[in-house]
């Protein structure tokens, strides 16, 4: 076999992996040292975030970037080994996760929740870690199934990690209902190969652009495609499939929530763009699917028109189901959950108006939209949900009912969630303001007067919730748990580190414009993907192998 | 469960497991088998012991050391021992796939060597992806073992 050169570009696709798997692998070595623990597990944040900058600039963003590259697990070739690509969009994914992955680590070093699993938490951190780099990293349906599994392991251990009955209650439910999904998963993955012979994502893409020449009728593909995006809806905590966020999300530690919230919720929404526009736009099949009862008729060349009214409905009921929950909780993690279901009905609606713009100018358009909306809902809610952590770190409790002039007792604290809520809202001159601008504008352009209705409820639902929140908790008279807080300096500082960043996100919003246009043009260029893994076919590589060994 | 006929069965058939496991284990990477499945396997022979034996059998009668009954399970020294398996193995795993890094090749490449003219075996393979394995192997052993005692005994 001719052995693959490993260039610079092609090593790094794997660098971000490398470095949390060492890392998981020291925390672990190191787990009766609790200061090295940290030490290494900072090292590791770091090297990450170091990665994903290299990976940022020499593939994607430098004037000669290859604007793609990809690595050859164990010098197996495509479609036989598994792939990584790194592409714009896996790029900008990663980018949003670090920032944030970051902060969540920074976070955990100064409020470490107690007891006997203490010395697993950075070991499991780094697994979620590497799960969501796997998931974004990866060119192989099956192996997005098992980096999905893998994130899911450790979020299981941290949804069930502070181990009181409600804790365990909340992970029983989150582990059934994800060992249902991952079976759902697994029947998609299954019935895709039998309609199609492969799971690499490029030989698929490939094969069901040309079905006739491949001798595969690519129908079922439609409904398999179905399968796998109830699947990533559950991830990204889409209406129907919002249920279990709430208790999962306030039995996590909260610094872990704001992950769940702004990395495996994206993971989804990743899973969803990359699989719908990448890989199964360019299928040839004929979708007719009249629907009398609303009297629209779906229909299309593709299964894209089909994925887009099954977003259009699920991101319309996360909007209000996120939006009227939200108002009603009575706690800040509460308020917060159901925010992100309602959040993530904004970054599916300008997904699903890519799905069915007629256009291609359209289409890259709304991604744009829902990627800039996706890093200031990643932004913003880590924020937000950090705040929680301070909140209670500090307090002891994060119930409305406890709380009250926290405004005063901490002025910092108060202006980093005022601007994280703001961002949510969408005020100007903060990411959150771009973010519902393009996703308006996408509506506007796609001429659609009952989404833009729809957009701007959901909006003034934000704005109800967020105005409550802080009028209970920031506002008031102080409280006893308030009045004896002690608010730690390094967390304050994480938070107004963020704060800065969705400020900066605002005003120099150019470049990240520009970054996610790329990542947009990146999640839409099929054949530039096929090109870059190039998956060989069998009797290719019996020609280059001249006799094997 | 700890009967005589337990405890005999258990005599008879533990020595067995262990050899097939470990013959599952050395045939992994090019017939059925491989460090998954013979860590779980030996993991098989552990529980049967655990059955019966009783928990404490492993360090009271087969390490010789003192055991208060009455203390807490993960604070065991063989429990803790497991852990150690369970995150050695790991990072063997992690430094074998990243052996190849430093000849130059992707991660996980694997490769293999005939050893000619080995008594007995005549002709030997010695392959790569055996790092691997045994790492995989620490680590289903290390992990299942940890959860068997740490959950058994409550």
């Amino acid at each position: 076999m001719t052995a693959t050169p490993v260039g610079t570009a092609s090593t790094l696709v794997i660098a971000p992996m490398l470095v949390v798997l060492v890392a998981a692998a020291g925390t672990l070595l190191l787990g009766r040292h609790p200061r090295a623990r940290t030490a290494v597990s900072l090292a590791g944040g770091a090297g990450y975030a170091i990665a994903v900058a290299a990976i940022d600039w020499y593939i994607v963003l430098a004037p000669d970037a290859p604007g793609i590259a990809t690595y050859q697990v164990g010098d197996l070739p495509a479609p036989f080994g598994i792939t990584l690509v790194a592409d714009g969009l896996s790029a900008f994914m990663l980018t949003m996760v670090a920032i944030l992955g970051i902060a969540s680590l920074v976070f955990s070093t100064r409020h470490l929740p107690g007891g006997e699993g203490r010395s697993y938490y950075f070991p499991l951190f780094h697994f979620l870690a590497l799960g969501v780099t796997g998931a974004f990293l990866t060119g192989d349906l099956f192996n997005l199934f098992v980096w999905f599994e893998v994130m899911l392991m450790a979020s299981y251990v941290f949804v069930a990690y502070s181990g009181g009955p409600q804790h365990t209650r909340a992970a029983f439910w989150y582990v059934t209902l994800n060992l249902l999904a991952s079976a759902v998963f697994l029947l998609g993955v299954g019935g895709i190969y039998a309609t199609t012979g492969t799971l690499n994502m490029a030989d698929l893409a490939q094969r069901l652009a040309e079905p006739a020449a491949y001798g595969l009728d690519p129908v079922p593909v439609v409904g398999l495609l179905g399968l796998l995006l109830s699947v990533f809806a559950i991830k990204a905590g889409l209406v129907p499939f919002q249920f279990w966020i709430p208790t999962a999300y306030r039995a996590a530690p909260p610094q872990i929530t704001a992950l769940l919230a702004g990395a495996t919720k994206k993971v989804g929404i990743y899973a969803i763009i990359r699989l719908s526009f990448t890989i199964f736009a360019g299928a040839e099949v004929a979708v007719d699917l009249p629907l009398p009862l609303v009297g629209v008729a779906i229909t299309g060349d593709s299964p894209l028109p089909f994925v887009g009214a099954a977003l259009f409905v699920m991101a319309a009921g996360s909007i209000l189901l996120g939006g009227i929950g939200a108002v009603g909780r009575d706690s800040m993690e509460g308020v917060f959950a159901y925010s992100s279901i309602g959040q993530v009905g904004f970054i599916a609606i300008p997904v699903a108006i890519a799905a069915t713009a007629a256009g291609p100018e359209l289409r890259t358009f709304a991604i744009i939209a829902a990627l800039v909306y996706a890093l200031n809902h990643t932004l913003a809610k880590g924020l937000l949900f950090l705040a929680v952590g301070t909140v209670r770190s500090a307090t002891g409790t994060s119930r409305f009912a406890d709380l009250g002039g926290l405004a005063k007792r901490s002025p910092p604290l108060a202006l980093a969630v005022f601007v994280g809520s703001l961002a949510l809202v969408g005020i100007p001159p903060l990411s959150g303001f771009f973010g519902k601008f393009l996703v308006f504008d996408a509506a506007a352009r796609a001429g659609s007067g009952p989404v833009l209705v729809l957009l701007l409820v959901g909006s003034l639902l934000t704005i109800a919730y967020a105005t409550r929140l802080w009028n209970r908790s920031f506002w008031g008279a102080r409280t006893d748990a308030v009045e004896a807080a002690t608010v730690d300096p390094v967390q304050i500082a994480i938070l107004v580190g963020l704060a800065v960043a969705i400020i900066a996100v605002g005003i120099g919003f150019e470049p990240v414009y520009e970054f996610a246009e790329t990542a947009a043009e990146a999640a839409l260029d099929t054949e530039g993907y096929v090109d870059a893994v190039d998956p060989q076919t069998a009797s290719e590589l019996a020609g280059s192998n001249g006799g094997g060994h | 469960m700890t009967t005589v006929i337990m405890r005999t069965t258990a005599r008879a058939i533990v020595p067995i497991i262990l050899v097939v496991a470990i013959s599952l284990f050395f045939d992994g990477h090019n017939l059925p088998g491989g460090g998954f499945i013979g860590g779980v396997l030996t993991t098989t022979a552990f529980a049967i012991v655990y059955m019966g034996f009783g928990l404490d059998f492993l360090e009271r009668g087969i390490l010789g050391r003192d055991v208060d009954p009455g203390k807490e399970p993960s604070r065991d020294r063989v429990v803790l021992a497991y852990r150690r398996l369970f995150a050695y193995g790991f990072a063997l795993a992690v430094a074998s796939g990243l052996a190849p890094l430093l000849f130059g090749k992707p991660f996980l490449t694997q490769t293999f060597e005939m050893l000619e003219g080995v008594p007995i075996y005549d002709h030997l393979e010695v392959a790569s992806a055996l790092a691997f394995d045994f790492g995989v192997y620490c680590v289903v052993v290390g992990g299942l073992l940890t959860i068997l005692s740490v959950v058994g005994a409550e």
